[in-house]
């Protein structure tokens, strides 16, 4: 089970990387207060002014490509990035393991064998 | 869904949803409540017999599960008899298409941004 989403951003892979990992950028349309360290190991404080806080490892690193975080409750978000005529498409895939397993669940204990 | 730039976080994971999926992290639980499913009504000792756990820790996991909303008991003479309830888990679902929904609002904030930087 998992979430994904993409966007066309009308700027080249460059620029595009830079608003997704830079704090700066990201605090004009992730979260409030971000701090990341955008390396392999590196770690992610993103602050929410609704006092909402979450914790992120980065996973992978592919520069201009591929940037794979995972949350403190184990979840994962993977955000791709592919050129496109109109700029750069960008796709974020979010999943859970709680999510997996509450979801799985629900397909079986909805429709039980008659 | 509040949309634009710095929507908040729905990570603040609702309370309820949150006891959901607290509920069904269990291996012994998901069975459980899979097992219930499948045969309709059963009493913990029914299902005790199922699963390689005592009577003891099926009564205590049902009781978390009914207290999660997934399953339900009743008393009829000396036993209580559980069925399932499925409505916490459309509520689950539910909430999943909000992060979804979520994302949609962030990606149309960082559009927005790009947007704005190469004005």
């Amino acid at each position: 089970m998992e979430i994904e989403r993409e966007i066309v951003l009308p700027v080249p892979p460059e620029e595009a990387w830079e608003a997704l990992t830079e704090p700066e950028q990201l605090e004009e349309w992730f979260a409030n207060d971000v701090e990341l360290d955008a390396r392999p190991g590196g770690v992610g404080v993103f602050r929410w002014d609704d006092g909402d806080v979450r914790h992120a490892v980065v996973e992978t690193v592919e520069e201009t490509e591929r940037l794979v975080l995972r949350w403190d409750d184990d979840g994962v978000v993977e955000l791709t990035l592919v050129e496109h005529p109109d700029g750069t498409r960008v796709r974020v895939r979010e999943s859970s393991p709680e999510w997996s397993m509450a979801l799985e669940l629900r397909a079986s204990a909805m429709c039980p064998v008659a | 869904m509040e949309h634009g730039a710095r929507a908040p976080g729905v990570r603040n994971v609702p309370g309820r949803v949150e006891q959901i999926f607290g509920a069904l992290a269990d291996p012994s639980r998901r069975h459980l409540v899979e097992r219930l499913a499948d045969l309709g009504t059963a009493t913990p000792t029914q299902l005790a017999g199922e699963l390689p756990i005592t009577r003891q820790a099926v009564a205590k996991h049902l009781a978390a599960l009914e207290q999660a909303g997934l399953v339900r008991g009743r008393r009829e003479g000396r036993n209580t008899v559980y069925r399932p309830d499925p409505a916490p888990l459309r509520e689950a679902a539910r909430w999943l298409d909000l992060v979804g929904a979520q994302w949609d609002a962030r990606l149309a904030a960082l559009a927005d941004h790009v947007e704005r930087r190469r004005a």
